[in-house]
């Protein structure tokens, strides 16, 4: 069965240069609305699940590739359309939410924070002890994205938190450009003892989304 | 499943700090969701559970292999 995949919305620009081709060498086409933009390709579905992991990657390819030349608001990948119609329809029936968020985010990038609980080596300590230090640790991480938010004020231009059972998630809005500061002011904050922390980005700034349509 | 905030490195992509699995993340949990089209069903069967069964399985079989060729890079 053959489905329709769309990658990413963005505003056309003169000079933007689209992705070679799309999942599995698809050729790419475009919902074209005025100045905005939908990428698009034709997908065979479901997914082959021995092919997801390469999807997973030339999908992000495409979407990145649009990403580096400016906002995108990007599609999920397991989100298809029936038809061309289909997708074309949903995209004249959000273009006001589209635009509005692709000319808020236009020179803005997420930057993300993973702190997360990192257990040491096994010891001879009970389940109990186990849990109470995780419990400490993650007491810790609140503390640290306290920290992690006053630093980032004078240029951050957004900032949300995801807590999850093993840690706290911190996405944050930067412009274009900073992202190299906002590497620098994280990696130089103390974290507490037994969490660690990962530093990912620039991604398209999918967790600050006006538009967060679930039709159906 | 290994902790899912561990960082992995994707092969061939060492001029950027992405792992295989920030890519997995990103593009199925972040963006614009169609829900009416990801619910698809066959014989009774929900394929978004499918799917999704199926990804994770992929991912923890991708790791084991990215872990184990950055075993053997170490040992080389």
């Amino acid at each position: 069965m053959t489905k329709v995949l769309a990658y990413c919305a963005f505003l056309h620009r003169t000079g933007m240069s689209l992705p070679e081709h799309g999942l599995g060498g698809a050729a790419l086409h475009e919902i074209v609305l005025n100045e905005l933009r939908v990428l698009w390709s034709e997908v065979e579905w479901p997914f082959d699940p021995s092919a997801l992991q390469r999807n997973a990657v030339e999908f992000h390819k495409v979407i990145n590739h649009m990403f580096s030349q400016g906002a995108v608001v990007p599609f999920r990948l397991l989100s298809v359309f029936d038809d061309r119609q289909a997708l074309a329809d949903f995209v004249a029936a959000h273009q006001k939410d589209f635009i509005e968020d692709l000319n808020r985010l236009q020179n803005l990038v997420q930057m993300e924070c993973v702190l997360y609980f990192k257990p040491q080596a096994p010891t001879n300590s009970s389940g109990t002890d186990y849990l109470q230090r995780k419990a400490d640790a993650l007491r810790g991480a609140e503390a640290c994205v306290a920290d992690i938010r006053a630093a980032l004020s004078a240029f951050s231009h957004g900032l949300r938190t995801r807590e999850s059972k093993n840690g706290s998630r911190i996405f944050v809005l930067v412009e274009r450009g900073n992202e190299q500061k906002f590497h620098s002011i994280v990696q130089d904050l103390p974290v507490p003892e037994r969490l660690s922390r990962r530093i990912s980005g620039p991604w398209p700034p999918a967790e600050f989304l006006t538009l967060k349509p679930r039709s159906g | 499943m290994q902790n899912d905030f561990e960082p992995v490195a994707l092969a061939g992509a060492s001029d950027q700090d992405i792992s295989l699995l920030d890519i997995l993340d990103h593009v199925l949990n972040a963006g614009v969701v169609v829900h009416g089209s990801l619910v698809l069903s066959l014989a009774g069967v929900d394929l978004v559970y499918v799917g999704l069964n199926v990804v994770l399985t992929s991912v923890e079989t991708a790791l084991r292999s990215l872990q184990a060729e950055e075993k053997k890079r170490n040992l080389r």
